[in-house]
């Protein structure tokens, strides 16, 4: 598949068009044409230009060679495993009980970043924050204080790349970013190729990466927020371990379930083909510590990821501790489980065995998970 | 420039023959004249309009064509002579009033008619002929073949008008009303205009009497009657002539400006002593014996006219009554294909249809000599495409509604109608508008659209529609929207002017055509009292106006209102200086290394960016721009600066 001829219109027709866009903002804000709004990345004239379409290559749903891009940011081919390249996975909770009691889990997001920007390696954070009433939204945070704002999860697809792009070229200092699987994706390919007429990717010195089994379609699943809560009163949205099998909103004073069916409804469609649950191309992949309460599983994948976990450990701002194997296999279980059903899905959708869509893998890894 | 109104008969003046109508109707001591601007017609109440103070007449710019005829008549009806003017669609939207006019008849003063076509649409939303409306409605209609007869004809149809009782008309096309011609000017009436409304009318003129009203069918027997009448006078007008030989190889019928053209194809063929040139300036009802007596001049006729085939057919069935022993000439014409049946003519035309009809080869100029003149005239033509003044406020208005639609993502549709934001159809507009009829048709189109709701429609509908054509054809359809709860919204393009047709006054400007100041008509004011949401917008401010809209399309409930207020940028640039000075930033621009892919010139198209090729930066006609200083808010590497200038 050649990448060097392609622009927007292909971008539609081979991915937004087809239901494979995940919002991740990488096309959009970096031109004039492609913008975010209400769910959607619109289109609002035709670009003509052929020669430079960034917007279509960093797309994380258009050709990803999986060994190139993992040469690039682990200097080794693509591990053909369950959850990608890691130097060691943990589990932790911040010391903190101010974020504690903020974060989702454990807190590890806000503990990581923060001490990130306490220590200069970054000078703000490109978040997800969850505005009053309750839209997300990309945010640039400069301060602890707003790093705080923006714990805990939403749930939906939210395009922090848009913002990303948004920064004036010149002016970018060194960012961090913490993101979806597929947000990841698209950064590992721009570190891979680096985009031209933006902030340079090399700015971006931290990206956090989070566990991700699907994401909901912010404006449909917003809708339907709306018409059973008082938005502006939720504080927090959060899926409790199996077997509860629900979806729980917290307000100020009382909690509301909807049935996680009723909620997977609003999942976007195109989670059914991503392969990454762990956001392999990740300095450190964070998400829930299966079966333990108050807990994130840390995964630390690169030198950059290694020397921040040690200085959180150090500076005791982290509380760590082994992850018991079974929740380790467990999560290998299920990061392979995820990638077999969406190769599965991606075969079904292109009606051939040979046309993986946007997924470029070994031909030996490809076999093992189609088996 | 000579004023309509001079006195000084027995001199030649040079006329436009819009000025050449209106002197006619001065001449004739017309007291009331009422218009709607519109090409190609303007000229003859702006005229009117400049002299009505000195010359004691009443001059005024109506909200439109059918509220001008009507007035006209009122004039008409207190015995004072009146005028109503229009261009071609002008008459469609009068036509119910003429239909029940003709039947009751005019008052006292003359009441004239003048119906401007624009053949070729050069500047108007479609190509019609108006001369067989005079025939559908029975309207005694006359056109002028030259300026001279673009004056006599008009004094003559007020003399006509009330002599039948009955409204009469004057067909004129773009190439009269808009051309300049010598005029021997007539002498100016002295007499003070004196109005008084009869209660008690002579037959002829069935107005209230003190009987009962006459019945319709019986008005229509008196109408035909008066149009027997008119065809008994016009066998003997001097604006109907042959000339030619008395057996003539060919005879051309023509009339209007088509008869220069014939004159001068005729004289390019040198074929004075073999082609007769049958004149008509007196077409509805057509002078059949006169017809009839110069039909046996040619074996062979050639029509030559524009648009429809009206003299054709008008002759044909007087030659299918003739009797069975009469010789039967070959027609040639629109239905024989040697006259185009659509568009304008001119002498070449008609050149190449003698000569095809005679077998002649005629060779006007060398082909190779043509094509290379052809060649060096287009060379001296910049590369230009129909667009938006720089700085119009058009421009910026589409660019919201594209993106406010494009961010919707639901398949906004906007209709448009008539206007300089017609030109919203094509790059100008960046292709928005999707619908295009008469004035008023967008917000009517939208009436519908707005109401399939029930039948799974979704995409948001905006209606533009220009200030003049606000007041002039929409309100109805405002009204029934917001009764019937059709949702759409009514995007008012208001540039505080009807522009494309000369900077008329309209009832939101405050000032008469004739100078006076007087109460403006405030739309918003109008459209909130009707119960609309109502939003004023300044389309130069393009993030809000975009996020207005947005939140417009996307709210529930029935028609409502944006109006999108900047003064029309000539008019602007007539009073005061430029804003700002606007440059680009050669440092900032990047050209062709910025991804915007060249939004500037390639996407937004103000004729003030140009794009320089040396260099492969945008740049800043300085000679075109007018410092709107929009552009600064599209460049993506903010390369355009705007300096309070």
């Amino acid at each position: 598949m050649s990448r060097n001829a392609k622009g927007c219109k292909e971008l539609f027709e081979e991915v937004i068009d087809v239901g494979l866009c995940t919002l991740c903002g990488a096309c959009a804000g970096g031109c004039p044409y492609l913008v975010y709004y209400k769910g959607r990345i619109a289109l609002l004239d035709n670009c003509a230009r052929m020669d430079d379409a960034q917007c279509y290559e960093y797309c994380p749903r258009t050709y990803l060679d999986m060994n190139e891009i993992s040469q690039k940011i682990f200097g080794m081919p693509y591990d053909d495993g369950e959850i990608g390249t890691t130097q060691e996975v943990l589990m932790a909770r911040s010391t903190d009980s101010v974020i504690r009691g903020k974060a989702q889990y454990g807190g590890v997001v806000t503990t990581l970043l923060s001490l990130a920007l306490t220590e200069g390696f970054i000078g703000g954070a490109i978040l997800t924050k969850t505005s009053d009433d309750k839209t997300p939204s990309p945010f640039l945070a400069q301060t602890v204080d707003e790093m705080l704002q923006c714990s805990g999860s939403s749930y939906m697809a939210c395009p922090v790349l848009e913002r990303y792009n948004q920064i004036p070229k010149d002016t970018g200092g060194k960012l961090g970013l913490v993101a979806m699987p597929c947000q990841v994706l698209a950064v590992a390919k721009m570190k891979a190729h680096p985009p031209q007429n933006r902030v340079s990717i090399n700015n971006v010195r931290l990206v956090i990466g989070l566990f991700c089994t699907w994401a909901l379609s912010p404006d449909k699943f917003y809708q339907f927020l709306e018409e059973h809560l008082d938005l502006s009163k939720v504080k927090k949205f959060d899926i409790p371990p199996p077997p509860a099998n629900r979806f729980d909103v917290f307000t100020t004073s009382d909690r509301t379930s909807f049935p996680l069916e009723q909620v997977g409804k609003f999942t976007m469609p195109t989670c059914a083909y991503c392969l990454d649950m762990t956001s392999e191309f990740a300095d450190i992949s964070v998400g829930a510590a299966e079966g333990i309460e108050g807990w994130n599983t840390v995964i630390v994948r690169t030198d950059t990821g290694a020397k921040l976990m040690k200085m959180a450990r150090q500076k005791g701002k982290l509380q760590v501790d082994t992850l018991p194997p079974a929740s380790l296999a467990h999560l290998k279980e299920a990061s392979l489980l995820k990638k077999k059903r969406a190769l599965k899905e991606i075969v079904k959708k292109s009606g051939d065995m040979n046309n993986l869509l946007y997924v470029g893998l070994s031909p030996r890894f490809t076999e093992k998970l189609l088996a | 420039m000579t004023s309509i109104d001079i006195d000084a008969p027995g001199t030649s003046q040079l006329l436009v023959g819009n000025e050449a109508i209106a002197r006619g109707a001065l001449e004739a001591g017309v007291g009331f004249a009422a218009a709607y601007p519109g090409t190609p017609s303007s000229e003859i109440l702006g005229s009117l309009a400049q002299v009505a103070k000195n010359a004691g007449i009443y001059a005024e710019w109506s909200i439109n064509e059918m509220v001008a005829m009507e007035a006209a008549a009122g004039a008409s009806f207190a015995g004072i002579r009146a005028l109503a003017a229009m261009k071609q669609n002008g008459i469609n939207v009068v036509s119910d009033f003429l239909a029940n006019l003709v039947m009751s008849g005019i008052g006292k003063g003359g009441l004239v008619l003048v119906s401007c076509d624009d053949p070729s649409a050069i500047s108007s939303s479609n190509e019609q002929d108006t001369r067989p409306i005079a025939q559908w409605l029975d309207i005694p209609l006359v056109e002028p073949g030259d300026f001279q007869e673009a004056k006599d004809m008009t004094k003559w149809l007020f003399d006509l008008a009330e002599e039948l009782g009955t409204l009469c008309m004057l067909r004129s096309v773009t190439r009269i009303a808009h051309a300049r011609g010598n005029v021997k000017l007539g002498k100016l009436p002295k007499k003070q205009h004196k109005a008084h409304f009869d209660q008690v009318h002579d037959l002829k003129n069935v107005m209230p009497t003190t009987l009962m009203p006459v019945p319709s069918s019986l008005r229509h027997y008196f109408l035909h009657v008066k149009i027997d009448k008119a065809r008994e006078k016009f066998e003997s007008s001097s604006f109907n002539r042959y000339v030619g030989p008395d057996k003539a190889d060919l005879m051309v019928i023509t009339s209007g400006n088509c008869w220069l053209y014939s004159q001068d194809a005729v004289k390019a063929l040198g074929l004075e002593n073999r082609v007769g040139i049958l004149k008509l300036g007196t077409l509805w009802p057509m002078p059949e014996k006169f017809i009839r007596k110069h039909l046996g001049n040619s074996q062979k006729i050639l029509f030559v006219e524009e648009i429809d085939p009206f003299l054709e057919r008008s002759v044909m069935e007087i030659v299918a009554n003739l009797p069975s022993s009469s010789p039967r000439p070959t027609f040639y014409g629109k239905r024989s294909g040697h006259i185009n049946a659509y568009g304008e003519l001119n002498p070449n035309m008609v050149i190449k249809a003698i000569s095809n009809i005679l077998l002649l080869t005629y060779q006007p100029r060398d082909v190779e000599y043509s094509k290379k003149a052809e060649a060096s005239a287009k060379s001296n033509v910049p590369e230009r495409s129909m667009t938006f003044c720089a700085g119009c406020p058009h421009r910026a208005t589409f660019w919201t509604i594209k993106n406010a639609i494009k961010l919707d993502g639901r398949g906004g549709i906007v209709t448009g109608d008539i206007g300089c934001y017609s030109m919203g159809l094509g790059p100008a507009g960046f292709f928005q508008v999707r619908t295009m009829h008469c004035m008023g048709a967008g917000a009517g189109v939208a009436n519908g659209l707005g109401k399939l709701g029930q039948f799974g429609f979704d995409q948001p509908v905006l209606a533009v529609v220009g200030d003049s054509t606000f007041y002039h054809a929409t309100i109805p359809a405002l009204i029934n929207g917001i009764y019937n709860q059709s949702k759409f919204i009514l995007v008012i393009l208001d540039n505080s002017a009807t522009a494309m047709t000369g900077f008329q006054p309209h009832p939101g400007t405050g000032i008469t055509a004739m100078g006076e100041p007087t109460q403006a008509i405030s739309m918003e004011a109008l459209c909130r009292s009707l119960g609309a949401r109502v939003e004023i917008c300044d389309p130069f401010d393009l993030k809000s106006t975009t996020a207005t809209l947005l939140e417009m399309m996307s709210e529930g409930g029935g028609a409502k209102v944006a109006i999108m207020r900047r003064q029309c940028e000539l008019l602007r640039a007539k009073k005061e200086k430029p804003p700002y000075r606007v440059y680009v930033d050669t440092e900032k621009c990047i050209g062709e290394a910025c991804g915007c892919d060249r939004l500037c010139t390639r996407v937004f198209l103000c004729p003030g960016l140009t794009w320089d090729k040396k260099v492969g930066k945008s740049k800043i006609d300085e000679v075109i721009c007018n410092g709107c200083g929009v552009c600064v808010d599209i460049c993506p590497q903010g390369a355009i600066v705007r300096e309070a200038a």
